[in-house]
């Protein structure tokens, strides 16, 4: 039911004119009110818009910056599940050049293959297979690369093993098979998870970004300035200059703002340092024992086809600068393993190839495990360190994101009671 | 109504921030476009009648140890992979065949260390002309073209090129005219496919890196005949019951030489004057029962050596 204000039943609004004339009939004050020029204020109906737009302004605060919080907490949650799959593919990839460094291995032996050597390679198959699994429930995003990925892998386990059949029956096909496999596990395989290692490493990354501090303080502050705008309108048509209820949804607003501001900015600030600190290091010694392995292979390959020092020393040496690029902290380890590699490329340049062969059997082996021990190690101990401290304290998040909306609702309660007080009044 | 639209659109907007909230799916590499064949175009073959011959025969070993790359050392780049003419042997990792023996009694006969390196068919000339090798014994034919780029011994085996197939197709195999239409793998950078095709023009040329490659894919059914020399094949169907030579007139004549540089003359000399006492004293017979008359099943006298060049 609207209702025209009067002066006599109304504190005199602020801004309106004194000498506005008074329509005395509805009909009359839709006739004052289309003639240009009239100072007649349908008071009522300006009450229930402030109302409306006050509290729309408040709930529509709660709601996105709650939003923007729950927003944030997915992002964490994604981000910890983006390094985890990263760290996945990561050991999907150094599982496979493990295993073919052990099948190279094998074959350079030469006779029966050392059931030691044979289950640690089929335990890295296994271990491929069982993360190519995990990785396509984990990420869906990621499922057409893994079925490519798990036909490669078939092809290569299928290649070693009749590169093996054949070997038991001392016919040479059998390392032609290996070397052909070989090949085709680094042409084919290798750039799919080079693809799936750089899409999980941004998606990680990205995630790492979904805390939005400023703009959760631009979204206070705006609705601060619409609260601070709505209860200046209220002053200048009525004699109170703060509006009880519009005070209490800014202070409300205010204070949302302060603690989700600075949440959402010591989770940023605490994402960056994980960025650069647990995250980078987990990538890198995944990087580092990857490339550490590929070289591994390499040095096995450039003996079993002899005389090819010249085209896998350089393929080597390439991997081996892939270790020292990564920022990898187990260099000491690394090291000693090179210092055996270089008496084996010597003495194979040199013509000794029974002595390097010898060397690489004994000795490379067992200097090139501490490397990948410690790298393991690293990436198992930092991607767990990554994950926990991203998946710590989301449950607070939550909460405050579901307190946000719940106190969006009570501010706008609180400008309804605000403004109604005005309109009680006005009656 | 105010209210519903303000809901509306704060609904749209959270449906919007989700939805920016999902992942693109991983790319896949871009498949590599096939490598083109690594053979070179045709050229012309350089004509001549002297092939087979090589320069004479001269016990000065002394010149012959100035001519090797390393002091002390007989650099020689053999297969890896072509059973019984130069393998490497499953059981102890070495390498043995025919062209390995070779090898080492030309070595035996300098007084130097045997150094093998495992070359590839396409690379044996341009590692001899590099100087990173000695020696090729990598079952190398001689040829009027390839003279003009190396030097080589007299010839040390006359070896000849035929066809591998399945067994169920070496009854119905008449000779280059049954292979019309079929895929036939020859190793990169050899000219067996082309001998072929001379006389069967329909034959599909396939490659692989070597003639271990072409068994592979003959295994996996992605060829339907391999070509080759005889004592290759011979080695290619000891490792798979289900192919065979089948009986067939030669397609050419494969003579194998060792190979030089072509500037050292006075090891080329040398090692024909150790070839012509393999031939002598029965240790060219020795070699061949050793490692090739078991796959071919045909005895074999040594070639007559040609000099004069």
């Amino acid at each position: 039911m609207s209702q025209t204000a009067t002066p006599a039943s109304a504190p005199p609004p602020a801004a309106a004119p004194a000498s506005a004339p008074t329509p005395a009939t509805p009909a009359a004050a839709a006739a004052a009110a289309a003639q240009p020029g009239s100072s007649y204020v349908d008071t009522p109906a300006l009450l229930n818009r402030w109302q409306l737009i006050g509290m729309s302004v408040v709930i529509v605060f709660g709601i996105v910056s709650a939003l923007m919080q729950f927003v944030g907490w997915q992002s964490d949650g994604r981000a910890a599940d983006d390094t985890e799959q990263l760290l996945r593919v990561q050991e999907v990839k150094t599982s496979l050049l493990r295993a073919d460094a052990l099948a190279t291995n094998a074959f350079l032996e030469g006779g029966l293959e050392d059931p030691a050597q044979r289950k640690e390679y089929d335990d890295a198959i296994d271990g491929v297979l069982a993360d190519i699994a995990a990785a396509a429930e984990a990420q869906p995003a990621d499922r057409e690369a893994l079925a490519a990925l798990n036909v490669e892998v078939t092809d290569y386990t299928t290649g070693v093993a009749q590169g093996r059949d054949n070997n038991r029956q001392n016919f040479p096909i059998g390392a032609e098979y290996l070397a052909t496999a070989s090949a085709d596990l680094r042409a084919s395989a290798l750039p799919i998870l080079d693809e799936l290692v750089e899409a999980n490493q941004q998606r990680a990354e990205d995630a790492m970004n979904g805390q939005h501090p400023v703009w959760l303080f631009l979204l206070g502050v705006v609705i601060l300035a619409a609260l601070v705008w709505l209860n200046r309108e209220l002053a200048r048509h009525f004699r109170r200059r703060i509006n009880k209820g519009i005070a209490v949804a800014a202070a409300i607003v205010l204070v949302v703002t302060l603690v989700t501001v600075a949440g959402a900015w010591i989770r940023d600030s605490s994402n960056d340092s994980l960025r650069e600190g647990e995250f980078a290091t987990a990538v890198h010694e995944a990087n580092a024992r990857t490339a550490g392995n590929n070289a591994k292979a390499f040095e096995s390959l450039r003996l079993i086809k002899r005389g090819s020092g010249s085209i896998n020393e350089p393929r080597w040496e390439l991997a081996a600068k892939d270790v020292a690029d990564s920022g990898t902290r187990e260099t000491g380890a690394w090291d000693a393993y090179t210092k055996v590699h270089q008496q084996i490329v010597e003495l194979d340049d040199a013509g000794d190839w029974d002595q390097a062969r010898k060397l690489a059997i004994e000795e490379s082996g067992a200097a090139f495990q501490p490397f990948d021990d410690a790298t393991r190690t690293a990436v198992e101990k930092n991607g767990a360190a990554a994950t926990d401290d991203l998946r710590s304290g989301r449950w607070f998040a939550l909460l405050l994101s579901g307190l946000t909306l719940l106190l969006g609702v009570a501010a706008g309660l609180s400008v309804a009671r605000g403004i109604g007080e005005r309109r009680r009044e006005f009656s | 109504m105010m209210r519903i639209r303000v809901l509306t659109v704060t609904l749209t907007a959270t449906a919007a921030l989700l939805a920016a909230c999902g992942y693109d799916a991983t790319p896949l590499p871009e498949p590599q476009e096939a490598a083109a064949s690594s053979a070179p175009p045709a050229a012309t073959p350089v004509e001549c009648d002297n092939a087979t011959q090589s320069y004479s025969p001269a016990n000065d070993k002394a010149a012959a140890l100035k001519q090797l790359i390393n002091k002390g050392r007989l650099v020689v780049g053999v297969s890896g992979d072509t059973y019984k003419m130069g393998f490497t042997d499953p059981t102890d990792g070495e390498l043995k065949g025919f062209d390995v023996a070779f090898a080492q009694e030309i070595a035996t006969a300098l007084g130097v260390d045997l150094e093998l390196r495992v070359i590839l068919a396409s690379d044996r000339i341009k590692m001899l002309d590099e100087g990173q090798i000695d020696m090729v014994a990598r079952n190398m034919t001689v040829n009027c073209d390839r003279w003009t780029q190396v030097a080589f011994s007299s010839v040390y085996y006359n070896a000849t090129q035929k066809v591998l197939v399945g067994t169920d197709e070496a009854a119905k195999y008449t000779g280059p005219a049954s292979l019309a239409g079929k895929r036939v793998c020859a190793p990169t950078a050899t000219t067996s496919v082309a001998n072929i095709k001379k006389i069967e023009p329909d034959v599909i040329a396939v490659e692989a890196a070597n003639h271990t490659g072409c068994l592979i894919k003959f295994q996996n059914s992605e060829v339907d005949a391999i070509t080759g020399d005889d004592t290759v094949l011979a080695g290619l169907a000891a490792q798979d019951p289900y192919t065979a030579v089948p009986q067939q007139e030669k397609l050419t004549d494969e003579p194998y030489g060792l190979a030089f540089n072509k500037d050292d003359v006075a090891l080329v000399k040398f090692a024909n004057s150790v070839l012509d006492q393999m031939r002598a004293d029965g240790r060219w017979a020795g070699i061949y029962d050793e490692w090739l008359k078991p796959t071919l099943k045909v005895d074999a006298t040594p070639p007559a050596p040609v000099y004069g060049r």
